[in-house]
């Protein structure tokens, strides 16, 4: 049995708009599912709907198979970590971490067992007395873990919780948030707009785009065949490049023609799709497309570069290549590239869906 | 950062307005009452003879002013209780309003407007016995009012006249207050398992205890000298000296009763209370309630 699960959960507001169509997800016991899109999508508006902070206005939400649309948040065993923490700011770190157990009537030296067990796992021993203001944002941020952590609940919430972080300690905590999670095993879902932090988080991605999931799977299914352009400019930085194009007869028509391996595409329009890190430089008889540099930027392990194509049909689409190590093309220059097939992402030019191309 | 005028002149100049304003209307008065408490004058004013400390010695030999320090204590802390307490709760209402919430706001804000003396009528009015609709009906629930003859009923009318005034500066307040607390703190007390009322105890008021001490100081200075209009225009101090707060005799003492150095000792004695407020107010409001 799913632990947590979304059937058809829809959310429309008073006046009237949809903010979230329909959603089903089944989420397993001790999963990190990760809600991830574009601010306005609609994944926030989500999570706050299995919290009970938003009502849901259509469809279930089971947790532990029980039905809990018209539940109080308290009443869902659930925990938050919000966005700003939300740490109470007059109470000291302890008291903050106890709160929740004291209003659930567990007798005082359960409550200290527990805050110590948690304070130390958490490294915030010595911090107990403190108030929230007089601590650093990232110690801030464990207390907001460990005030969640201390109630051992079902389900584990998290709006995007680093956020409020400089980047150093955010991929510090990112680190630390999946140590903690795997270590207790306890179901998660976690809010995001940050692709990296969504990809390097996850056991499963949502990518949500206008209140629908454009795609559910783990982050290479996501990454390896996005079902959607939305999905394939979402996952991967920098983003896949799209290149609108069209088939012609059986070729696909680039710098040269290219035959596909599809025939029942034929004279259709296609986007074509190709992620920057799948490119590489060849001879130019054996090039697939030509690249007409405009900007270089050397980050040593790796090289951007970025530039226009010259296609067949007088377009002259952007396109960057992320390249391995050190190269030095000169702006201007013509760069042959080669594009391996099993690289290739094709998507419909009318609905933005994946077209699969195994179809020989 | 510092401004400079061409002319050294300009910026006193400038000042002369509020300067002169100061002086004649608050600096000089201070100094004639201050002289006034040490001189013993003659009903009509024509002569007067110096006493010293003799008016102090008097208002503290005379229980008639301790029995005023007791009103105005009783008085006092009922009507900022009173306020408080009220407004709190009207704020609270007015903040979990979704429709019409500028409405409601506004309706309660409107009491401020209201002159003291016209919020002291339309009490007295409420509440004569006579004729008053709600003297009237507390009749048939049992309770005899009469505000001219019970000093206890008197002093109700004037709690009531002078709260009804501020509850709309508190409710003001209170409101930006509950505003300014963050909707996520109550979520997560919220998911905590606290229950409304218990958010509101444990999170919500703590963390209006800046707003609470500001206005508690506020509404005391307001309740001690800015109750005349409302006292003079409901009860005028009576029946007896029941509701006569230390400010209302001032006035009695010396414009009704014509003994100037003993009202001029009794305004000396508020302006050192004002003093003790005023390092009260700036001492601690200025700095932040810790929380």
């Amino acid at each position: 049995m799913s632990d947590l699960v979304l059937e058809n959960i829809g959310k429309t507001y008073a006046n009237g708009y949809h903010a979230i169509p329909s959603i089903d997800l089944n989420i397993e016991q001790g999963e990190f599912i990760v809600l991830v899109g574009p601010s306005g999508c609609g994944k926030s508006t989500l999570l706050r709907m299995v919290a009970g902070l938003e009502t849901i206005t259509q469809g279930d939400l089971l947790i532990k198979g029980e039905r809990v649309n018209d539940k109080e948040p308290a009443a869902r065993d659930i925990a938050m970590v919000f966005q700003n923490y939300a740490l109470y700011p007059h109470m000291s770190v302890y008291d903050n971490m106890a709160y929740g157990l004291k209003n659930r009537g567990v007798n005082k030296d359960e409550i200290d067992t527990k805050v110590n067990a948690v304070a130390v796992m958490l490294g915030l021993e010595e911090l107990l007395s403190r108030k929230p203001k007089q601590l650093s944002g990232g110690q801030r941020q464990r207390v907001a873990m460990g005030r969640a952590m201390v109630r051992d609940p079902k389900v584990f919430l998290f709006d995007e919780p680093l956020s409020n972080l400089d980047a150093k300690l955010r991929v510090q905590m990112r680190v630390e948030i999946r140590e903690l999670q795997r270590k207790l095993g306890t179901t998660t879902l976690y809010v995001t707009h940050d692709q990296v932090e969504a990809m390097t988080l996850a056991d499963r991605l949502v990518v949500l785009n206008k209140g629908h999931a454009e795609q559910i799977g783990t982050p290479m299914e996501l990454y390896d065949r996005p079902a959607s352009t939305f999905v394939a400019q979402f996952i991967g930085s920098p983003s896949m490049n799209l290149i609108p194009t069209s088939v012609k007869s059986e070729y696909l028509q680039l710098s040269v023609d290219i035959r596909l391996p599809c025939p029942q595409l034929a004279d259709q329009k296609l986007i074509w799709g190709i992620r920057p890190e799948h490119v590489e430089i060849c001879a130019a008889e054996e090039a697939d497309v030509m690249l007409n540099v405009k900007a270089v930027e050397a980050l040593g392990a790796e090289t951007l570069v970025h530039g226009s194509l010259q296609l067949g049909d007088g377009n002259t689409p952007n396109f960057v290549v992320r390249l391995a190590g050190h190269h030095t093309p000169k702006l201007g220059e013509r760069l042959p590239l080669r594009v391996p097939r099993s690289a290739w992402h094709l998507f419909d030019a009318e609905t933005q869906q994946r077209v699969e191309k195994s179809c020989n | 950062m510092s401004v400079h005028f061409p002319q050294k002149k300009l910026p006193y100049l400038l000042l002369l307005p509020q300067l002169v304003i100061t002086f004649i209307f608050f600096l000089w008065p201070a100094e004639q009452a201050i002289e006034q408490a040490f001189y013993q004058e003659d009903a009509f004013g024509l002569s007067r003879e110096f006493v010293g400390l003799d008016n102090f010695i008097d208002i503290f030999q005379d229980p008639q002013y301790y029995t005023s320090i007791g009103v105005t204590l009783i008085f006092s802390f009922s009507v900022a209780f009173l306020g408080m307490a009220l407004a709190l709760w009207l704020a609270v209402m007015a903040d979990r309003v979704i429709r019409g919430k500028l409405a409601y706001q506004t309706l309660l804000i409107w009491p401020y407007a209201v002159a003291p003396a016209l919020a002291g009528v339309l009490w007295w009015i409420l509440f004569d016995p006579s004729m008053g609709p709600v003297a009237l009906w507390l009749e048939t629930v049992g309770v005899e009012w009469n505000h001219f003859l019970n000093g206890d009923q008197a002093m109700i009318l004037v709690v009531i006249s002078a709260t009804w005034k501020q509850i709309s500066y508190n409710f003001l307040f209170f409101l930006a207050g509950l505003q300014a607390v963050p909707r996520s703190l109550i979520e997560a007390a919220a998911i905590d398992g606290a229950s409304p009322a218990k958010r509101f105890w444990d999170i919500v008021f703590p963390l209006l205890s800046p707003t609470t001490f500001f206005l508690l100081v506020v509404n005391l200075v307001y309740a001690f000298f800015d109750t005349f209009g409302v006292i003079d225009a409901t009860t005028q101090g009576g029946p007896g000296v029941s509701t006569a707060t230390m400010v209302y005799k001032v006035f009695n003492d010396g414009f009704i009763g014509l003994d100037l150095g003993s009202s001029a000792a009794q305004s000396v004695v508020l302006m050192g209370l004002v003093g003790i407020m005023t390092v009260v107010q700036f001492r601690y409001i200025e700095r932040k309630v810790e929380y």
